[in-house]
């Protein structure tokens, strides 16, 4: 256990060198964000919406300050797999799945929480109906915090998974820039989930998708009430514990199968 | 039973590559990079294992360290069957490619050792002490807050190997060590392995390309090659079976000397010097200086067996590789 936490940390501090980048993501973020705010506001000044104009701009800074967590596959592990390093990790008495899981895990979570820090500082200081709110209720602050906290197991989950597909076709961009476009569109990033048909909704929020930052977003804005909570935490639940089930089976099906090619 | 033990190891790799016609279709194609290969090494052995590029030396290697499954044979580390055994397994290997590397790039290598240490659950005081052994010895003292990729390449291949000793392997697998190094590099890193087998008996199994590691480290050489064992004993053994010609050159005084040689040997004379070549199995080498030293005064002879690359080079053209 401590392995798989000494790693965890490694990768958190090599996360912490790139502070350059994270600046540029920031810079990047808000801007989309900003972008994003007018184009929602020009369209409740045309017809507003059932939905409060502050709960969508919510959404959306929430959505750009945690965009780090959705997409940046680890160009590390990547670049591993590509050229053979991988055999490396072969040879620890480790089990493969869980170190990788915990370096993108660490990767994702470093990287998302030093963006999101200025981010939701900056969105929390502009005017009402451009910025972020405060969250509904502490409840549901506190359910948020745990939602959150599964959409990062569960996103890491999802990234395992292309990994191992990346193991087995040796270059991930073909399938990358397949899931990637289901996240940005399921997981609300393009357009919030709340925006989409209610029929629609019904499915796309059970999907693993939702689950990453939409279902902790609408804790956090109230629209999914308190009530609700523990259902959609159980959801969360249940997608990650069958990801990471799939994943390991995945990985372990790989193992059996590898060839480390050249020298 | 011997430490390592392996029986009939198969392993098997389909390529697929592009037919000449018909640009859309590719043919599959099975490659047996290991055909019926058998040996064993003794605890405290040091082997070499030689053969051209390709020949299935680092997919030996993989095998015995977990990575792969064979498709057919048998072997054991140590009793443990390495793929199927895989943690147990390589909690007491340690490995080596020379081409690829197991620190972390942008952080200082003491971090990595850091992280080896509880991966491999070092108790402390023993990573401490064994952390302070390497470090002299391979001298990264200086180096040790020093990221990865600020490293040369001879300061990264002592960096890689203190991670892979750290955990006190009993068996160390070298794959091409010495690639790329220099001169200096290469001779500190003999010097190395040598200290770490003789002082903790730990078995190593080195790949190369570079002969001079061969002569410097293994009593033991094993050639493959196409997948098969073509030779397995000592070094001079394997150079005493192609070591087929000898080259003498001499010096004379004056410019007539003409020794009296036999007529299958025709010497080329250049001034007042005169090189000639001869087999070893043929003629006695005293015996020829002898002859030489009779047609005049000689200033100066020198006698040279053929380039070590070159025996190994009329080696593989023998054996087909």
């Amino acid at each position: 256990m401590k392995a798989y936490l000494s790693a965890f940390r490694m990768r958190r501090r090599m996360e912490l060198q790139y502070r350059g980048a994270v600046l540029g993501g920031v810079i990047c973020q808000v801007f989309f964000g900003l972008i994003l705010v007018a184009v929602y506001r020009a369209m409740y000044a045309g017809k507003p919406q059932a939905f409060p104009l502050s709960h969508i701009t919510s959404y959306v800074w929430l959505q750009q300050a945690f965009f780090r967590m959705l997409l940046a596959s680890d160009p590390e592990l990547l670049d591993k797999i590509r050229t053979g390093s991988i055999a490396y990790d072969l040879c620890r008495p480790l089990n493969l799945y869980g170190f990788y899981y915990v370096r993108i895990m660490a990767q994702k979570m470093t990287g998302s929480l030093l963006r999101a820090a200025p981010m939701l500082a900056f969105a929390f200081l502009l005017p009402e109906g451009w910025g972020l709110m405060l969250p509904a209720s502490p409840e549901g602050f506190a359910w948020s915090l745990a939602g959150l906290l599964l959409g990062l197991l569960c996103v890491s989950a999802l990234e395992n998974i292309t990994m191992g597909f990346t193991m087995r076709t040796l270059d991930s961009r073909g399938m990358q820039a397949l899931l990637n476009l289901l996240m940005m569109i399921l997981a609300g990033n393009i357009l919030p989930l709340t925006l989409f048909p209610d029929s629609w909704q019904r499915v796309i929020t059970l999907l693993p998708y939702a689950q990453l930052l939409d279902a902790p977003i609408r804790l956090y804005t109230g629209e999914t009430p308190l009530s609700a909570a523990p259902g959609i935490l159980l959801i969360q639940i249940l997608w990650t514990l069958l990801l990471t089930g799939a994943g390991i089976l995945f990985w372990q099906a790989n193992q059996k199968r590898i060839e480390i090619q050249g020298g | 039973m011997s430490y390592i033990c392996v029986r009939d190891l198969e392993k098997c790799f389909v390529i697929r590559e592009k037919r000449k016609q018909g640009a859309l279709l590719r043919e599959k194609k099975t490659v047996r990079a290991l055909q019926e290969v058998s040996f064993d090494v003794e605890q405290g052995e040091l082997l070499g294992y030689i053969g051209p590029n390709g020949a299935g030396k680092s997919t030996t290697v993989k095998i015995l360290s977990g990575i792969l499954t064979p498709d057919g044979g048998e072997a054991t580390v140590g009793g443990r069957i390495p793929w199927k055994e895989r943690k147990e397994h390589v909690r007491r290997i340690g490995v080596v490619f020379g081409q690829r590397t197991q620190l972390w790039w942008d952080v200082p290598i003491r971090d990595s050792y850091d992280l080896l240490k509880d991966i491999y659950r070092i108790p402390p005081e023993d990573y401490r002490s064994r952390l302070a052994e390497l470090s002299r010895t391979l001298q990264l003292e200086e180096l040790m807050r020093t990221p990865l990729r600020q490293l040369s390449l001879g300061q990264r291949m002592r960096a890689e190997l203190c991670g892979s000793l750290l955990h006190r392997p009993e068996l160390l697998f070298l794959d091409e060590p010495t690639i790329g190094l220099d001169a200096v590099s290469k001779l500190a890193l003999r010097e190395f392995l040598l200290w770490e087998n003789r002082q903790y008996g730990t078995t190593i199994l080195l790949t190369t390309h570079d002969m001079e590691d061969i002569v410097a480290l293994c009593p033991r050489v094993m050639v493959l090659g196409h997948g098969r064992k073509l030779f397995d004993g000592s070094l001079s053994d394997l150079l005493g079976r192609y070591d087929t010609v000898r080259t003498v050159t001499v010096n004379y005084e004056e410019e007539e000397a003409e020794p009296e040689l036999p007529a299958s040997i025709v010497p080329v004379r250049e001034g007042k010097n005169l090189t000639l070549s001869y087999s070893p199995q043929e003629y006695a080498t005293a015996e020829l200086i002898a002859r030489l030293q009779e047609a005049g005064t000689v200033r100066e002879l020198t006698v040279q067996p053929q380039n070590i690359d070159r025996l190994v080079a009329a080696m593989y053209r023998e054996m087909d590789l």
